[in-house]
């Protein structure tokens, strides 16, 4: 990222600061950001830096533009807690697991993702203790892009066999006692390992710049990124639940297992597969989304939430609804955020509660994974 | 029949539903090719007999042995158990309401085809009916070609009722259990479904069928058993329970 360019009105910032506004937990943080970014300490590359390189246009090109962006900036946030959703639904839907260790997934991506993009500083934690001063292998994005998915591929595969698997016959309660205190733990191991503070995850030369639209102007070039990955990301998803063999099995095995197993077909490797591939995409979430937000041991449990209300939104094991669901929440914030941020928290609850007192079942819900 | 002829034993099964003895030292045998019934009165354990021999959970066997071709399948899972040439056609059919008529057939074949990444293979394992194609399948039944990229659970209880028997068809399968098949059915339905079940017999396979209509059961079979409170209380050929007044008016209500 290059050093601050323009001179950016307060609102900017404002606007540029509150674009999650949930991972910032509340007001208090929110004004703390919105201070350092008005000191100028907000250090390149970190969650506010779109607003000192990407958004110059504003006050610029009208209405329309405004409405664009803001419609893109929900699209892009949409497509965070969609790839998130998409796991959390589809093995929720299928497997009947509760899994509040999801965001841990996407905690693992962000962190793995930056350490073999680039080589960080450690200044606190046990790993500075014990002497690693940095750390990282500096490999770039494409290969985060690459290496994280299947890392976290692993990981859901050995917390599908080792934690979900022992508590698919039990309660939900149990299920979510388990899966909380998971994450809890995960998240402290990584605080432990790497400090509670935030690190800068700089975006990748080749889109860290602002891209030219039109009516818009200039927009951060990787948002669009984003919602491209996601877009193929999903895409694929979609194809493999409802043309493959293995969807087959699942979409089956989500109505009626038992008769899936009468016919002969062994339903613990497709349930393997469906948690992997869950895990997969969360990860893939932290890495895309390392570089526009926080990076910090708090961030899994952040975007659990969020994630959650999209499950609920657009309807338990249905992917077009997690689709819709996500995008419902992303662009419902990012209106709220530009027009009465106040609101933005509390919006997406309304949000979910009305979708509910209207649609139990959700947006697209159903009893079974539908693509 | 003698013990060398069975295909399928049941020895002295005991089997629970929780704490709740369902079925009572039940043994009993099926002959390689015939057609036997399962007879009794709603809540007799004719369904328990068949979910036992297919490996399904609940119920749990508890005592005696269940053996099929020789070889001991009483604590096998159901994916294994279907392996060796079981097919269960469940009570209510048991179609996948939100798949295709195609897609319902065609997960019948991902069991069974080796070198599919799903399924598994069947390894040594020898079943002696090749499951029928799909083309087959719907020479049987045409009507599931006229439907087949219909979802199953717009289709009438008649042809659910052929999918859910095309699809135990396109396994490998020797034997052949079905579960109420009339049930809910109009006569005229009945009677093709007698009929599609008279073939497949004839092609060889084994059937053993679990009825209420006692009468039309009758109509099928070779042998008969009537079960009643968990045990077996009558053991013969279809003429002979016929004949047998006592019996069909106490345990059939016929």
């Amino acid at each position: 990222m290059g050093p601050r360019r323009d001179p950016v009105d307060d609102r900017t910032k404002l606007y540029a600061c509150e674009r999650i506004p949930n991972e910032h937990g509340g007001e208090g943080k929110f004004t703390s950001r919105i201070e350092s970014v008005r000191s100028g300490d907000g250090s390149p590359g970190r969650d506010c830096t779109d607003s000192e390189d990407d958004r110059k246009r504003l006050g610029g090109d009208g209405v329309l533009a405004e409405v664009l962006t803001v419609f893109i900036n929900g699209l892009q946030q949409g497509a965070i807690y969609v790839l998130v959703a998409i796991g959390l639904s589809i093995i929720l839907g299928t497997l009947k697991f509760v899994n509040f260790a999801h965001g841990a997934l996407y905690l693992v991506g962000t962190y793995v993702g930056l350490l073999v993009t680039l080589e960080i500083q450690l200044t606190d934690g046990k790993l500075a203790e014990w002497g690693f001063t940095s750390i990282g292998l500096g490999w770039g994005f494409l290969a985060a892009l690459v290496i994280v998915p299947i890392v976290v591929f692993a990981v859901g595969l050995l917390m599908e066999r080792f934690v979900a698997r022992p508590f698919y016959d039990r309660p939900d309660t149990d299920q979510i006692l388990l899966t909380f205190g998971l994450a809890i733990v995960v998240q402290e191991v990584f605080k432990i390992l790497f400090g509670g503070q935030s690190y800068n995850f700089a975006r990748p030369g080749w889109a860290s710049g602002p891209v030219d639209l039109p009516i818009i102007g200039a927009f951060p070039e990787w948002r669009l990124y984003v919602i491209g990955i996601t877009a193929v990301l999903v895409a694929g998803v979609y194809a493999l639940v409802e043309f493959t063999d293995f969807g087959l099995v699942v979409r089956a095995g989500t109505r009626d297992a038992e008769m899936v197993e009468l016919l002969g077909i062994k339903l613990s490797r497709p349930y393997l597969m469906v948690f992997g591939v869950g895990a997969a995409l969360a990860g893939v979430a932290g890495v895309v989304g390392g570089p526009l937000y926080a990076v910090n041991p708090n961030i899994g449990t952040e975007i659990l939430v969020p994630a959650f209300l999209v499950v609920v939104i657009g309807g338990v094991g249905s992917i077009t609804g997690a689709v819709l669901g996500g995008i419902l929440l992303g662009e419902t914030l990012a209106i709220l955020v530009a027009v009465a941020p106040q609101w933005s928290q509390v919006g997406i609850y309304v949000l979910a509660a009305v979708v509910l007192l209207a649609r139990p079942q959700g947006l697209l819900g159903s009893e079974e994974v539908t693509p | 029949m003698s013990d060398d002829d069975r295909l399928l034993e049941l020895d002295d099964v005991d089997a629970y539903y929780g704490e709740s003895h369902i079925l009572r030292d039940v043994s009993l045998g099926v002959a390689g090719g015939e057609v036997c019934a399962l007879l009794g009165r709603n809540g007799a354990g004719k369904t328990t007999t068949l979910r036992a021999v297919a490996g399904a959970r609940p119920p749990e066997v508890r005592d005696g042995r269940i053996s099929f071709k020789g070889e001991d399948v009483t604590a096998m899972e159901p994916e294994d158990i279907s392996a060796r040439g079981i097919s269960l056609v469940p009570e209510e059919r048991r179609v996948f309401p939100n798949l295709s008529v195609a897609e319902n057939l065609h997960l019948a074949e991902v069991s069974e085809n080796a070198s599919n990444t799903v399924g598994r293979s069947l390894g040594q394992v020898q079943v002696e009916h090749v499951g029928m194609t799909t083309e087959q399948v719907y020479e049987e039944f045409p009507r599931l070609r006229e439907r087949n990229s219909q979802q199953a659970g717009t289709l009438s209880g008649g042809e659910q009722q052929m999918l859910a028997i095309a699809r135990a068809l396109k396994q490998n399968t020797d034997l052949l259990l079905l579960d109420e098949p009339y049930e809910g059915l109009a006569p005229q339905i009945i009677a093709d479904v007698e009929d599609a079940i008279r073939r497949i017999s004839e092609s060889g396979t084994t059937i053993l069928l679990v009825e209420q209509n006692a009468v039309a059961a009758m109509d099928i079979a070779d042998r008969c058993y009537v079960v009643d409170q968990g045990s077996i209380v009558f053991e013969g050929t279809a003429t002979e329970l016929r004949e047998d007044d006592e019996t069909r008016e106490r345990y059939l209500g016929v």
